[in-house]
Parts: structure tokens; sequence; C-alpha cells
């Protein structure tokens, strides 16, 4: 093909409208010495400080108030009732029409590091990275069940349809490999037994081309969806069968030049590599014994603490956006015993993540993420739980050229609303796109007559938080 | 396929919005052309499409521009406007401003301040800088041009009369405006397409299924003129025809058979689909179709089937979340409607109505109220109940005259039995206080206690491991809903089953009782958290018991009379006697989440057993139900000599708590309650009694049975008071300050007369298919124009409005449009709102029928069809292409939705319940893909893979992806790889060379010869395959096990197996997967 005809038949693709995956494709197949993809925001907006981000979402509503916002006041108001000029017309899940109680703190905060940051005492493996973790205390959503309330934390909207911020990111950026996902999705579930569902709306592609849709690694059956050759078909086999694809479809492209032909041979070829690079890739029995053990990690058993390392031997072969989702941070009731629980789970993982990326020195690209949908009420349910809270709660960050050893917001004194600079769901978002050099004003699709984007029509930068 | 990117404008100019609107293709003039700083190779390949215009026209060259980069702060929307400019108006915009400046005046641009502002430079430059929508010089030269011309404006072209042209020459209306179209910029068609790519588009087209090789040749060789027409008309008699148009229609009006928020159970919907499939089949005019779904209700004297049919007001997506704000989800169905409704029908983007004006067009948020008010008859509750009695409200059953019929015999029969009883306990009555202290001393005395059987052996019919646990200590993990518990201590009798996890299962038990007279036996299903689902089975979402029998060694069976359990929440189309009336096809089971977790079923002996010391007792438990996986995870067995002990898993409740403290208290001072409560366990206790009890029972379990086979689907249903509607101010649903609306339609679009009656649905529905309405047959022809060139005549399939695409070619647009509402070309047979009548005239046409060969790349993205378009087909048709090809396909019309195989695991984020996946059996594995159970919040895998939408909203516009995803669905993917088996099968019943053999599978596949070439890979293949295959037999016997399909007798293993991998090449190339 002469380079005018490429140039050609790409524009003839692109404004098709079925563009993007094709010019990807073509890409790859102009520039074959390049080994990744790369994105719509070409060059970036602004330079970045990260180059990718590895999401903990703790999924099922984390209580802000036995991790990381230390009230007080609340502990001294236990079992007194909630002073009514907070609750008043606000929204309210599973308590509607009940009597509502101040519930105190379950457990002690603690200063850890030098910078002194108060963490709850469930998580002291947290508290030994204090000095590279930004806390912002001061989230709010406006969702309060958790389906709408995923949906929004990771789409910017409740209607379904838009893409997944891991999509936004990887279109935006594409990815430093070709061998495996752009956007990697891991789930794994609590002991405590209160999951809620997750539903795949949340890592889908929306109206982005579902090349961009995370890609869910499983911990049973086959690690990706039919990654595995067929029953008595062995790699030669599958090699052979994929050569004499392409051959046929070579053919067909030879006769008719039709760049999506193309496209599909490398697709072909991808799918084959994966097929080779993913049981490398989750094969973690080479790992040190010394880092198994600092992440708490046993090979194969779909841990959280396992989906953490998995998570930086993705992050290390260019993986854009990887998200791990952990399950059973539902507390309506029980909450003691099982934020215990839930602290067992993630609090080493989520520290050695942190300690093992810096010192292969990632953590400096590398922007980590840990929150979920919600908070949690300062009000007791049932004398032993709290419901969905949706106006102020806690997240974690680091890396990625977030400041480090900072706490930032507020909620009030009984940990109720967002006070002091409070961060939107749209805030956080622009902030995790400025971050990857992406401006979120200009990362947009065009749909049914709209620049849709991951921020809607709003979100600011939350600038205070950066290096 | 049409959807736009959007990008920064530090992206490649190609990329940018600005390229993709309509002034691109209509608005520039020559000089303008060159003046654009675009690269000019893109230029010179534009050059020719654009008609050299000397006027600009408002419509086609300026509101696009305005849209994209004015109307934001100076358009309908007061709340955004910026200095009380508005352009989108003409008097408006000739107005003076409060500063004096005048924004335009007409006929002199230097004086207009937008032609001031747009020209100028540094701070005062608009739109400004902060918004990112610089305008290009071309784009600002045409508007000086327009004001200079006298800035006419005009109407927005979609919400315009359709006027019905001449069509500029004689024969099919579509080739004559395409030609005509074309022929302004010198272009012309290409020659009609070979016959065997003909037959395979069309019927791709028509059916979703390629030709077979039998009327591939029959079509190539038909002499007749009329071969193609014959061909078509056959086709669109076809049932398939009718599948593949409700495909279509199903994404449009969001059609799923779950509920999609949180648990996202199963909805009662399919039978909504068979009225689709029965409006395509029959060719229903589009009104009366739009009609019955959107107020089939409420049409005087309402068919069934049009009841059916107002089940599209309630696919919407509903919770059953704990605690969801009841107003809030009215508030998201009531917007759902809007969206669907604005989209299919009107092609309009209501939807950001919702919060404020919209930005671009005329829709007030008011309007967005006052349609979503036509809905607020419907009955219907925030939160909606995915189980029990009033699980998803509304439902209409939908019997058959045979189900109907014995439902009545059932019912009478019954109430008959119930007299029969209730004479019997009248009679009894006298006996019950005697009763009453011989159990509560029983009770005291332990004679009521159930004695957990330790075996001696537990066997599984189809490979589970069973262990026994007697004395050895077991982990028990339980989790009541809000607390889980763990505790270590010895099984006591219980079996767990591990290893192999078989569909169905029987289980064999054997143990010594010992000495005694036992009354009653016990299967006590064991809850663990270890477990899937609701805990209790192996997989599914239930235990199902199909039968429990019981022996004593030497005695032989030892029949049971009756059964009883302890449920919270017992279904009644699987009660306990069903686990003992010799009958597979029943059973008892345990079937929703929230049940108690000390769950056992005891069965009552007939006559009282003996056992010595030495007895055998065997127990076989057989789970053979539909479900697949509904098998105990774990269990044990225990004996009674008690006359009435309850069943419980623990000591101490063999009487339930509740009717031990209604006994204690004295005769006197009983409530009601307490009365019922112990009259019940008299019922179920006392022997005389036992013969009418159950003949009640079993009446009752076989109308429950029936209730269950009798299909139902959620309707509409109006309530005499419609809710009020509030306009929400930013949407927001706990703002209860705005304004209540009527039912209107969007008011710059008129207004219905009614009389002063409030407005319904339907009067909604008949505003929408009346002839003059604008848009409604705009949108609908413009849908179907995709379905058979790839692209709408205008892109933006749901977006008619300033910031849609302006249709490419709106003389034939409008001709469509009208033809659609009153048939006149070749209208023989044809009826208003035809629309089969559209598709016909469509595939009829030259323009349809030409080849696909591109040789004029002036219009690359081929909208003035120049030549036909390739596309990959849709997620169904990959899969259908493969089924149909390899033989596969079961043809059955209609029915319920069908599971096809998915990968274990997939559904693990998934709860309330937990639950795994029971794929179908038999013919329903090979079922069309617009049968497929479509599972909102997980779609099946594959579809999903292929761009199917979760149809949690209304989609008109699939995309359409190329993805190493989907190599990997097509190449392994079982059914796939059963597809390829078979197919291989049929290739080696053909007989001939190796040579002829392939020509014969290409032929099938993709209704061709291969060519040398392709031959010889394929040979390559097969020998490679074949040595490989010889080498290793074993492989050979894996391979030939995917699926359930039988392997053809007589097929040397090798052989087929590598006749499967050329066949699986061949359903994996582009072609076979390709429109041409």
């Amino acid at each position: 093909m002469k380079p005018c005809d490429c140039q050609i038949h790409r524009r003839a693709f692109l404004s098709r409208g079925i563009a993007c995956v094709g010019l990807l494709g073509l890409n790859n197949l102009l520039a074959q010495e390049k080994a990744a993809s790369h994105g719509v925001v070409n060059p970036l907006h602004h330079p970045a400080k990260a180059k990718r981000i590895i999401f903990l979402y703790q999924a099922g509503g984390p209580s802000h108030l036995e991790t990381f916002d230390n009230k007080p006041k609340l502990r001294a108001e236990g079992g007194k009732p909630m002073p009514e000029s907070f609750t008043k017309g606000q929204q309210i899940a599973q308590l509607q029409g009940s009597k509502l109680t101040c519930y105190a703190p379950q457990y002690d905060f603690k200063r850890f590091g030098k910078s002194g940051q108060e963490i709850c005492e469930l998580f002291p493996h947290i508290g030994s990275v204090a000095d590279d973790i930004c806390i912002v205390r001061s989230m709010w959503t406006e969702q309060i069940n958790h389906d709408p309330a995923h949906t929004i934390m990771n789409t910017g909207s409740i209607i379904p349809g838009r893409p997944s911020m891991g999509s936004w990111v990887f279109y935006g950026l594409g990815a430093d490999t070709n061998d495996l996902p752009g956007f990697v999705v891991l789930l794994s579930t609590g002991k405590g037994g209160q999951m809620q569902p997750i539903a795949a709306r949340q890592w889908s592609a929306g109206l982005l081309p579902s090349k961009f849709q995370g890609v869910k690694l499983n911990s049973i059956g086959d690690p990706v969806l039919y990654i595995e050759n067929p029953p008595g078909v062995n790699a030669k086999l599958q090699q052979s069968s994929v050569d004499a694809i392409n051959k046929l479809n070579r053919a067909e492209f030879a006769a008719l030049r039709d760049p999506e032909i193309q496209t599909r041979i490398s697709q072909y070829e991808m799918a084959f590599r994966m097929q080779t690079s993913v049981p490398g890739l989750m094969d973690m029995s080479k790992e040190p014994q010394k880092v198994l053990d600092m992440y708490g990690a046993q090979p194969g058993d779909g841990s959280f603490a396992s989906n953490c390392l998995l998570a930086r031997r993705l992050a290390e072969r260019g993986v854009r956006f990887i998200q791990l989702y952990h399950r059973d941070w539902d507390h309506h009731g029980g909450l003691k015993a099982n934020i215990a629980l839930k602290a067992e789970e993630t609090d080493r993982a989520t520290a050695a993540l942190i300690t093992d990326l810096k010192e292969r020195g990632m953590l400096d690209d590398t922007l980590v993420i840990w929150g979920g949908e919600f908070g949690r009420t300062p009000m007791s349910q049932g004398g032993d739980g709290r419901d969905h809270h949706i106006k102020g709660f806690s997240y974690m960050m680091a890396g990625g050229g977030i400041k480090p050893g900072i706490t930032y917001g507020t909620t009030d004194e009984l940990g109720y609303a967002a006070e002091e600079n409070p961060v939107s769901v749209h805030d956080f978002h622009a902030t995790m796109l400025h971050l990857l050099g992406i401006d979120h004003k200009r990362l947009a699709m065009k749909f049914q007559g709209l620049d849709v984007r991951l921020t809607g029509i709003s979100g600011d930068v939350v600038k205070d938080i950066l290096v | 396929m049409t959807r736009r990117l959007t990008v920064s404008r530090q992206q490649p100019e190609w990329l940018s919005d600005s390229h993709r609107q309509g002034p691109d293709y209509h608005g520039r003039t020559r000089s303008a052309i060159y003046s654009s700083h675009v690269n000019a190779k893109f230029c010179v390949g534009l050059f020719f499409l654009f008609t050299a215009s000397a006027e600009v026209r408002f419509n086609r060259d300026i509101r696009p521009i305005m849209a994209n980069t004015c109307f934001r702060c100076h358009g309908p929307d007061k709340s955004s406007r910026m200095a009380g400019m508005r352009l989108d108006i003409r008097d408006e915009a000739v107005k003076p401003l409060r500063d004096g400046a005048t924004p335009i005046v007409p006929g002199d641009p230097e004086k207009s301040a937008i032609v001031q502002r747009i020209f100028a430079t540094g701070a005062r430059v608009m739109p400004p800088s902060s918004i990112h929508k610089e305008l290009t010089d071309v784009q600002k030269n045409t508007i000086r041009q327009w004001v200079a011309e006298g800035a006419k404006y005009e109407g927005h072209w979609a919400y315009q009369p359709v006027q019905r042209a001449t069509p500029p020459a004689p024969g099919n209306p579509v080739d004559a405006f395409v030609q005509a179209r074309l022929a302004k910029d010198g272009m012309q068609q290409q020659p009609e397409a070979d016959r065997r790519t003909l037959i395979r588009r069309v019927s791709l087209d028509l059916t979703g299924l390629p030709p077979t090789i039998e009327e591939t040749e029959s079509f190539a060789k038909d002499p007749a003129p009329n071969a193609y027409e014959k061909l078509v008309d056959r086709l669109l008699a076809s049932p398939r025809y009718a599948e593949q148009q409700a495909m279509h229609w199903l994404d449009f009006v969001r059609y799923a058979d779950t509920c999609g928020f949180h648990g996202d159970n199963a909805l009662p919907a399919w039978p909504y689909r068979d009225y689709v499939l029965h409006a395509f089949r029959d060719n229903k005019p589009f009104n009366e179709f739009t009609r019955d779904q959107l107020a089939g209700d409420l049409i005087p004297d309402a068919t069934r089937d049009q009841k059916v049919a107002s089940a599209f007001n309630r696919l919407n997506r509903t919770s059953a979340e704990g605690g969801l704000q009841p107003k809030e989800y009215l508030a998201k169905y009531g917007a759902d409607r809007v969206r669907t409704i604005a989209s299919v029908w009107m092609g309009s983007t209501l939807g950001c109505a919702e919060c404020h004006d919209h930005k671009f067009d005329p829709f007030l948020s008011r309007d967005f109220y006052s349609m979503k008010a036509f809905f607020a008859d419907i009955k219907e509750t925030g939160l909606v109940p995915d189980r029990g009695a009033k699980a998803w409200g509304t439902q209409l059953a939908l019997p058959t005259p045979e189900q109907q019929k014995r439902q009545e015999e059932l019912k009478d029969a019954l109430d008959a039995a119930k007299v029969k009883l209730t004479a019997t306990m009248a009679r009894l009555q006298p006996q019950r206080a005697a009763w009453e202290k011989r159990l509560l001393d029983d009770y005291a005395a332990g004679k009521l206690v159930w004695h957990n059987q330790h075996p001696i052996s537990a066997k599984s019919a189809n490979g589970s491991v069973l262990k026994i646990y007697n004395e050895e200590p077991v982990l028990f993990t339980t989790y009541d809903g809000n607390n889980g518990t763990q505790d270590s201590k010895p099984g006591d009798g219980l079996v767990i089953a591990s290893g192999p996890n078989p569909d169905n299962d029987t289980y064999t038990v054997t143990f010594r009782p010992g000495a005694g007279t036992w009354t009653a036996m016990e299967v006590q299903v064991v809850q663990d958290e270890a477990l899937p689902g609701i805990r209790v089975a192996r997989g599914a979402d239930r235990v199902v018991l199909s039968e429990v029998e019981a022996e004593v060694s030497g005695r032989g069976k030892a029949p049971f009379a009756s059964g009883m359990s302890n449920l919270n929440n017992p279904s009644a189309e699987f009660p306990p006697i069903a686990a003992i009336d010799g009958d597979l096809s029943t059973g008892w089971a345990i079937a929703t989440y929230n049940e108690n977790t000390k769950v056992a079923l005891a069965l009552r002996f007939t006559e009282p057993l003996h056992t010595d010391g030495d007895s055998t007792m065997t127990v076989r438990i057989l789970q053979n139900s539909e479900f697949r996986r509904a098998t105990m995870g774990r269990f044990r067995i225990a004996l009674s000599s008690g006359d009435y002990s309850y069943p419980h898993q623990d000591a101490g409740k063999e009487i339930p708590d509740n009717v031990l403290k209604s006994l204690k208290v004295a005769e006197d001072k009983r409530t009601d309650d307490d009365r019922k409560r112990i009259a019940a366990h008299f019922q179920w206790a006392v022997p005389e009694a036992q013969a009418d009890v159950i003949a009640v029972a079993k009446l009752e379990a076989a109308s429950a049975m029936l209730e269950k086979q009798i299909p139902h689907v959620v309707v509409s249903e109006a309530t005499e008071k419609p809710v009020d509607t509030r306009i929400l101010g930013r949407g927001n649903w706990m703002d209860e300050t705005g304004e209540v609306v009527a039912p209107a339609i969007p008011v710059f679009l008129g207004k219905l007369d009614t009389g002063g009656r409030r407005a319904t649905r339907l009067d909604l529905a008949n505003w929408l298919v009346d002839p003059k309405n604008p848009l409604t047959a705009r949108v609908y022809v413009n849908r179907v124009w995709r379905q058979f060139f790839g692209s709408g005549i205008s892109k933006s399939l749901d977006d008619f409005g300033s910031q849609g695409e302006w249709p490419v070619n709106p003389e034939l647009l409008d001709w469509l449009a009208a033809e659609f509402v009153h048939p006149d070309w070749q209208a023989e047979g044809a009826h208003d709102w035809d629309m089969r009548h559209i598709v016909r005239m469509i595939v009829l046409s030259k323009t349809y029928r030409q080849a696909s060969a591109n040789n004029d790349e002036r219009d690359p993205d081929n909208r003035l069809l120049s030549h036909q378009s390739r596309f990959r087909v849709d997620a169904e048709v990959v899969r259908d292409i493969a089924l149909s090809v390899s033989g596969l396909m079961a043809d059955k019309f209609g029915g319920p939705s069908v599971k096809p195989a998915q990968p274990d695991g997939y559904l693990m984020a998934m709860n309330f319940p937990k639950r795994e996946y029971s794929a179908s059996h038999g013919d329903d594995m090979y079922r069309r893909g617009v049968y497929t159970f479509w599972q909102r919040s997980f779609l099946h895998p594959s579809l999903l893979t292929f761009d199917a939408p979760t149809r949690e909203e209304c989609t008109v516009n699939r995309t359409n992806s190329n993805t190493p995803l989907q190599a990997l669905v097509l190449l392994n993917d079982p059914i796939y790889v059963e597809a390829a088996r078979a197919f291989a099968g049929n290739i080696l019943k053909h007989e001939g060379s190796l040579g002829d053999r392939i020509n014969w599978a290409f032929e099938r596949a993709i209704s061709r010869a291969p060519s040398g070439e392709e031959k010889r890979v394929v040979s390559d293949l097969y020998r490679s395959s074949l040595q490989q295959f010889r080498k290793s037999p074993d492989d050979a016997a894996e391979l030939l096990k995917v699926g359930e399909a039988p392997t053809p007798s007589g097929e040397k293993p090798a052989e087929l197996a590598a006749m499967t991998m050329v066949a699986r090449a061949l359903l994996n190339m582009h072609e076979t997967i390709t429109r041409n």
C-alpha cells in the first residue's frame, strides 16, 4: 500500500464513524515497530504526572468514620439523638422513617508517620505509609443506592450507556501494551458476606467502541473469558489456525482493500498474543516469598491481596487503568466485627502495593486510589450498623502527582456533610484526568447532540492536593 | 455505527467535530473549500462532493455551526443565556442589545455584532477560547456571507411538514433520488452485484441468516426477469424476517429479561417479544404497532395482544433494593420513558430537558415533564418487588384455552376438598384439647426429638464426592443477612458434596438407625457460606429435591404419606408432597434467597417403621430438576419416633416457637392468631385428618404448578387518578416546589385537542402516528435505511435536532416518509404505515443491489451511495450464522427466552440472590440470538463482545467494533467450537476429494467457491491438523466432545477433528461475519 492510499483509507474509515478501533488497528499496521497504542489525546493537554491508575474500589460503601475520618464529637454523642439540623430534608436510605441516633465510631484513631495523619487503628499498615498518602475527607456524591452510586462514581452519570472512567482513560491515552487490554478489572469478595452486586456496566465502554471496555480478569475459570484454547487444541494447532484465518483474511484484503479487514487481522494477532501473555501474567509462582508475604497473597486465592499484587504486575506490563473491586463493605449491621474483617483483608495489601510501587520507582507515575461509592451514616442502623450516606465520605490517594502526607477537606463535627473543601465525584474525576495530562473538558464524545464527558458539565481540578 | 467522535482542538482536524456536520456536505462554495486550512489532499477528496451553491442557507449551512458554537449561550435555554442575546430566533437576533450593539443587521455584516466578534482577536473573540469551540475560517466566512445575503432564517428541517417531491426520474424512486444526487457531483452507481453476493446480502439483511447452497444455486441460475423480486418476497414472508426485524426493535424499546438494577432478577417479559415477532410476521401497520405499545391497555375493548404490547411501558429498569427512596425511582422510571419515546418515535434528545431547557433545540424543561405526565396513570411503585405475591406489579396471565379449562377444574376440585377438610376438622375439634396436652407432654419428654443419623456410606450417581462427617469436626459458616458466624463442631451425620459438580445428581445414603419405631424422616439442608447461590445448593439459586425414597434392609420400600417443611417462604409450585409423588418432573424446593437458615423437610411414613439393632436403612435423594446444579451441598438425614415432630435442624424446635408460645396461653386468653396457629398445627398433626389434608395439598400443588406453567407478562394498568407530575428544578426529585403539569406534547410542536379532557397515552400515540406529525415517519424510515446501507440518510438516528446531521438526501428522506404513511409506489396490497413495504422497496432498488466495490474516492464514507457498503453483521447474527451454517440451528419461532451456555463464574458479582447460570439444553441451546435471555447487568458475554447493547437504556444505534475479544469468542467459545464440529461432520458427509469438500464448505459458509490461494491455505490447515490429531488421538477425542450435538457415526475421529479445524477457520473469516 502506498502511503497516500493509507491516508485516504484512513480517512474513509474514520469518516464512516466506526473510526477509533480502525484507527488504532491501522496505526498499528502503519507503525508496527511501536509497542503501544495511542489514544485520542495525543499530544497530552499538559504534562502528565501519572501514567497509569490503580483504583482499589471498596464496594458497598466503606464507613469513613471507621477508616479515615476521626470524629471525637460523634464518639461523645454516641447513643444520643442525631440533631435534626443535620438530617432534615436530606436523603435517607434504609433509615427512612426511623428514629435517628448517633452511633459512636467503633474504633480509635491514631496518628501515623511524620505527617501525623489520623487513621483508624484498624489500618496500621496504611498508617505505615501515612507519609505517602493523601486523605480526602470531604467527598460527596448524589446517589444513595449502590447500583446508581457505582454508576455515577464510574461514569459520572446515572444514565446507563456512558463510558466508565477506565474506558475514558484508555480511549484518551491508549496503553503501553499490545498484549493485554488497556483497562483491566479484578474482583474479590470479602468474607463477611455483605456483598452488593456489581453490574458489568461499571466497566463498560458505553458509547465508546467496545475495544475500550474493561476486561475482567477472573480468579475462577479462564482468567479472560475464552482465553483458553478449546479442549484438544494445543498451542501449535491454535497458532496454525490463527495463521490460516489471517491468511484467508489477507486474501480478502488483497481483493477488497477494506481497512476493516486489516483491523480484523491485527485483532486476531493480538488475541493470540493475549493467549500467550495472560497465563504468564497470572502465574505469580515466581514472585519471591518475601513479596507474597508483604501483600499477604496466596497465588490463586482470588483475594484482594492477590489482586493487589496482580495489579502491580499489570501496571508493569503497561496496562493503563487497573480497577480492583473488593465487595463486602455494606455494613448495615454487625459493623464492628465486619469492619475489622475488611481491615484485615485490605490494610496490609493496600500498604504493600504502595510500598512495592515505591520500591520499584513506579509510585511517582502511578496513581493509587482507595475508596467506594459512598460513605456511611453517623447515625446507627439497628444498633450495630450504619446506613448508606452521600453527603460526606473519605477517599485515599497516593502517588502519580498527589501531594503526600496531607489530609484534605473536612466533614462537619458529626461526620455528616462535607464542610471544608467539598470534593464532588466530578471534581474527583477532573483531578484524576488532570494528573494523566488530560483536561477533562476536552475529552468528549459526541452523543445525541451533546459533548458527553466523564465530568458531565461540571468538575474542578482539586489543585490543593497536587504536588 | 454512526457515532461521532469529538476530541480536543489539538487533534487532527479530520477527527474534529466540525467535519462531521452537515455543512461539510452542503454548505461550502468552491472558494470556501480552497480557503480551508484542512489538509489539501482531503479537500480534493471532498471537493467534488460539494455542490457549488451561491446562496448560503440557514438550515443547511448556518444552524449547524451556531448550534455547535453559539446556542449554548445564545440559544433557547434562558438560564444560561449570556448578554441577553438570542440567535436562534431572527426577531430576537436583529434587535439591538442593551449595550447598543445589534447582533445581526441583515445585509450589513460589518455592522453586525456577531460578525465583528467572530472575526475579532484576543479577549473579544467569539466563541470565547474557554469553550474550545474555535470557528474555522470557512465557517466565519459562511456566516458573513449569510448575513450579507439578508440573514434569512428557516425553520428546522425536521419540524417542517414532510414533502413528497416528484421523483426526478421514472423507476424505483429510491434510485431516482439517489442517482440524481450523485449526478450533481458527476458520480455514478456501481452495476448490480453478482447473484451470489446479492442473495447473501439480502438474506442476511432480511433474515439474519446466510442462504443455503441450494438457495444460492437456484437464484444464481434463475433466468426469470423477476428472479430477485421472487427471492425478496420469499424472504419477507419468512418467520426469520420477523425475528431479524424484532432484533432491531427490541434494542429500541430496551427489551430485556431482567429488571436491570441491583439484584437484576428475571422479569416476566418474553410474551412482549412474541407480540413484536407477530407484529412483524403479520406486518402490522406501524400506527397500530405504536398505539398497542404505548396505550394498548387504553384501547376500548383491548385485545389480549394489545394488553401484552403495553408491556412496553414496563420495560424500563426497576429496582428492588432495600432502602431506595420511592420518589427518586419513580422519577427515574418516568424519565426513562420520556427518553425512550423521544428517541424512538421523535428522533429527539429530550433527556437533557429533565434538568434544563434544551440547549440547542426548542424543547423546554416543561415539555419533558408534560411528556412524562402522559405516563402518570400507570400503576407502579418506586420499589418494584422482584419476588413474592406482589412481584413486578401488574401482570397479565396468558393461559392457553386448555390451561384455562384445567384451572377452572382444579379450582372446583380444590373448593370441594377444602369444604371436606373443614368438615373433618370440625368433627375432630373435640379431640384438640387432649391432643394439645399429649403434644406438650411428648415434647417435654423428648419424644419428638429428631435423631441425626450417622451414615456408613454416601454415594453420588453422577460423580460428586460425598464425604461423611460424623464425629469429625466441620467448620460451619452461616450468614443470616446481617451477621456471619463461624463455628467448628462435629458434623453429627453431615454429608458434604464436593469435586465434580454435575447438573443433576442422586445421593444415596445408608445408615443404621438401631432398634426403634420411626414415624417420620427428615432431610436437613445445611446452609454454608462456602456454597454459591442461596448458600445451600452446589450451583443454582435453589435446591430442588425431585423425589425422596427410603428403604429398610429386608423390608423393602418405606412409603411416605405426607410432607412438611419449615420454610419461611415456601413456593407454592414446589410443595413438600411433590418430593414423594413419584413424579420426577415435580419437586420440593428452597427457591427464595431470604430463607430460614436451618431448613428441613419432614416426611411422614405411611406406617410406623420398625428397625432392629442391625437394620440398614437406605435413603435415595433424587435431584433431577430442570435447574442446573440445584443439588444440596451439605445435608443430614434424621429420624423421629414422635407423632408430630415439626421439621427443624436444631433440637428443641420440634414445635415451632410461635406455636409453642400460643399453646402455653390459657384457652380463654388466646388471641385469634394463637387459635389460628394452633389450629393449623393441629390440622397438620392429627392423623385422622391426613387424607383430607393431603387431598387439599395435592390440589394446591397442582394449581400452583399449572400457574407456573402459564406465561405471565408485565403490562400497563391505568389508575383512575394519575399521580401529579411536577416540573423538577434541575431534575431534583426532592424539589416539591415545581409546577404540576398536565400531559402535553412539546409546546412548539402544537397542542393536542382533547376538548379539555386530560390527555392520555392513547392521545400521545395517536399524535405520534398522525400523518401530519413531521418526525415519526422520517425517524422510522431513516432507521430502516441504516439496516440496508450501514448508515441513515441522516446518520444521527436519534437526533433530528440542530446538533444532528442534516440528511444527506432530504428529498429522499421525505419521499420515503410520505411513502411509509401512504404507500403509492407498487402499492398493491400495501397499507398505510406499512413497515414491510418500505423494506421491500429499499431492497428492490438498484441502489441496494449494486456492488460494494468503491472505485470513487470522492465520497470515502459512501454517504451518497455510489456503491453498497460492507459491514459486520450484528451480534446475534454472528452466532446465527455459525448455527445455521453448521446445521445446528433450531428454528422454533417465539416462546420463552433461552440460556445459551456461558462460562462458569460469569455472574459471580451478582447478588440477591447469588447465582449460577442454568444453561438451556436440547434445542434451546441452538435457538437464534434474538431469543437469548437478556441479563441486563451481565449480558451473555459473546453477545456483549459483538456490541449487543445491554438494553439498560434505549439504543437505536449499536456500535460496530472490531476487537481482540471478538477473536477469542469466535475461536474459543464452546458454541463456536461445537458449530465447527457439526459443520465438519457435514463437510465430511459431502462426497468427493478434499478439494471438493473445501469447495462445498466455502459455498455453505460464504456462498462462493474458494480461490486457489484460499483452497491451498485451508488444505494445508487440514493436513497439518490431521497429522497432529493422528499423533494425539486423545486430543481429537477431547475436541469432539465439545457441546451436546452428537458426533456423526462412521467418521474417523482424527479426520473429523482436522476438518473441525477447517470449519472453525471458515467460521472465523472476516467475510463470514460480514455482509457485503
